[in-house]
Order: structure tokens, then sequence, then C-alpha cells
């Protein structure tokens, strides 16, 4: 599938006094699943939101294969935003049914693929009739997530998707995903604060921070840099000099450090008496983003 | 293949070792097909990124190779080139700690050759 690359320069945007995006800078590259984790208020659905022209920016600037996709007709073709569904609508019920969601799809994504989106219905046990205020908070997910698969589109990006989700619907969404992704190549963003089950699925992992990118590279890459350094206190400091050191845990004299480091400096904590473990992703963003909260 | 993934290492340097260990048990014969890429990817719920990684390492080390068009093969040698890489690692990752773990036990090198030499002879 021919695609480009969605590109964001210095996005600022704020609510009133409450900043949330500072001067921002994020490539997304074609063909690959990105993960976006961050803590609640990070900023999340507002990237995501700008990225895809659905809400406005203070500064700044968001492109799709070099061209502005602010009323970009030909550019928004390609991008859908699957956000989460509200069962009130402008403070009342949302009394659309979910066949209305499913037509006005079809009609805004020029890929979409009606025989795709009815067999996703049918295994979700989605009915076309009933109206958005009477779905469970799962069946409220499996739109967004239909929506989204049905779409077509090069570049689909899925809020929260899982959040609804019991268990079982949760690995059953991974696996659509991968399906479909193993089929048409095409670049996914998910955001998810359910980390750890779907680490292996993101090829990428974007960390947002207080409306900052903490990092945007390739997961196994990000996990590589990380270990736990355990031992007695004097020695795991001395083992951990020249890393950086994101959290220490003591316990008497005995210490647990999480750290950062190239391949080499990792490597050298062999010779020292301590115990080094790697850290999975759950264990990198609350050691990138648990700014001291107690864990 | 088996089991399931942990996050005690890389997944893709998982995903090499269970092929490795498939191989070792006869599961994959020499010029027989792997898994592809992709059935990885959904037996596992992982990214195919992720197992083609792993799959490329197999590849660096002799012991796949690719049929163009077709898939990835068990090399000719595979299981012995499996072994050679395993006893490479077999030093630093099994006797290293050993000796470290019998240190700080004040275990001495006389003690730890007299052990493994019993352990050699209960074995098997």
């Amino acid at each position: 599938m021919e695609h480009g690359m969605l590109q964001a320069r210095g996005l600022c945007k704020s609510y009133g006094d409450n900043q949330v995006l500072h001067d921002l800078d994020l490539d997304i590259l074609p063909g690959k699943i990105y993960g976006l984790i961050g803590r609640n208020g990070a900023g999340k659905t507002t990237l995501l939101s700008i990225l895809t022209a659905q809400n406005t920016k203070n500064a700044g600037e968001v492109t799709y294969n070099g061209e502005d996709v602010w009323e970009n007709r030909k550019a928004l073709d390609d991008i859908c935003f699957s956000r989460e569904l509200e069962t009130t609508l402008f403070s009342s019920r949302n009394n659309l049914k979910v066949r209305h969601y499913l037509r006005s799809a079809a009609i805004f994504y020029p890929r979409w693929d009606e025989e795709y989106a009815r067999r996703l219905a049918e295994e979700f046990r989605l009915e076309p009739k009933k109206r958005i205020s009477q779905l469970s908070k799962g069946q409220l997910s499996m739109v967004t997530i239909l929506i989204a698969l049905a779409s077509g589109a090069p570049i689909t990006i899925l809020d929260e998707p899982a959040a609804g989700l019991d268990v079982v619907a949760r690995e059953r969404f991974y696996q659509l995903l991968l399906e479909d992704y193993a089929k048409t190549g095409r670049t996914f963003i998910v955001s998810t604060h359910i980390i750890e089950e779907a680490a292996s699925v993101f090829e990428n992992v974007i960390i947002l921070d207080e409306g900052r990118i903490l990092e945007n590279r390739p997961t196994e890459e990000l996990l590589e840099q990380f270990r736990y350094v355990s031992g007695r206190e004097d020695v795991v400091e001395e083992a951990c000099r020249g890393l950086e050191v994101l959290s220490v845990s003591r316990m008497g004299r005995h210490a647990n450090a999480s750290v950062r480091g190239g391949a080499a400096q990792l490597a050298a904590l062999d010779g020292y008496d301590v115990d080094v473990s790697p850290m999975n992703l759950q264990n990198v963003f609350v050691a990138l983003c648990g700014h001291g909260d107690s864990q | 293949m088996h089991g399931s993934l942990n996050d005690q290492s890389l997944i893709y340097l998982q995903i090499a070792q269970m092929l490795e260990d498939d191989i070792l048990r006869g599961v994959y014969r020499e010029e027989e097909q792997v898994p592809s890429t992709n059935e990885l990817a959904r037996v596992y719920h992982i990214n195919p990124a992720t197992a083609a990684k792993g799959i490329n390492l197999l590849v660096t080390d002799g012991i796949l190779y690719k049929r163009r068009g077709i898939g990835m093969f068990v090399a000719p040698g595979a299981e012995e080139a499996v072994k050679a890489k395993r006893r490479a690692a077999f030093y630093q990752d099994f006797i290293k700690p050993l000796v470290r773990e019998g240190k700080s036990l004040g275990v001495t090198g006389e003690e730890l050759l007299a052990m493994t030499r019993r352990a050699m002879e209960e074995g098997d």
C-alpha cells in the first residue's frame, strides 16, 4: 500500500491556561504499529485529535506526505481516527444507532470494506439497530475497533480501544489487528493504558509525558537500554556509576536501582557482585513517567 | 513451537531460542520449512517485525536460510550450528554464574571441581 509519513512539528496546544502540548515533534513512519502510552492527562487524545485535524492547535504544523492536513480532503481520506464513543451527545443521550455510525464511516472513508465491517459486527454481536446510549462499555469499544479496522485507512488511529474490553476480547482485538496488519501493512497508532499485554504488538513505542514526547523508537531498542540492578547498597552504587539511575529503592543495606545505559555500559555490570535483570515496558514506563509518585 | 513468551528477555531472542530448541528436538528437521513471521506473529501476538528479527538472527548464524518466494528453511547442519552456538554461550551463561555463586558461598575451586565430577557421575 502506498502511503507516506505523518509528521508534526512544533505542536503547541493549550486549553485556557493549561498548556497540554509543548513544542512537540513527532514522525509517524509508514507501515508500522505504534503504541502511544502516557499517563492520564499526558495529552494523548489531544495529540491524536490534532494529528488528524479534528482539533485546533495554537502553534506548529501537521503534514501528511508533506502537505498540511488541515481541511485537506486528500490527506484526511488516508487517515482514520476512531475515537471513543460517548453515550451522551451534547449533554443529552446519544440516541444515534450503531448503523448510523457505520453508515457515516462508510461514506467518510473511501477504502471502507463493507464485507469486513459486516463480519466484524457479527463476531462482536453488535446489533445495527441498537442505540449508542444502550451499549455497554465493551460494545462501545467494539464499534470503535470495527470502524478503525474496516476503514482501510493507510493511517489508522485507535484511542484506548482496549479500555472497555475484557481480557478475552482484548486478546482477540490484538489478533485482529495483527491479521489486518499482516495483510495490509498499514500504519496503526494505538493508545493504551494496558501496557504489558500490548507491548509485544507494538513495533515502535511513543511515550508521551506532560505534553512532551519522551521516547519514539523501536520497542525492543528501548527495552534493551534498561536494567534492574540489585545487591548490597555500596556495590550497586559502584556498579551503577556512569549509568543513568532512574530510581533506587532500599531495604536495609539492600538496594534495587533501575538504570539506563548503552550496551557496553550495561555489559560491564557483569563484573560486579549484583543481580541484573531486564525491565519490561510497563516497568520502563513507570521509571520514566513515575515522577517519584509512590509505586 | 511451544510454551509462551515471558518478559525475562527480549522477545526476538525468545523467538530465536524457541526455534533453536525445536531444531534440537527434531520438531523442524534439515531442509524443512519453519513458521513464517506472520504465523509467529499470529500465534504469539507479537509484531511481525519482532518475529522477523528473531528469524534473521538465525539466518545470520547460518541456522535458517531463505528460499526466495517460499519461506524460511532449516539449513543443512543446523543442529550442529545450534549446538556450537550454545556451547560458545555455555561459559558465559552457565559457568561464570556458577563460579560466582560458588565464590559467594565460599566454595573453593577444588570443591567446585569435585562437585562437578560428582554431578556428572550421578547424571544421566
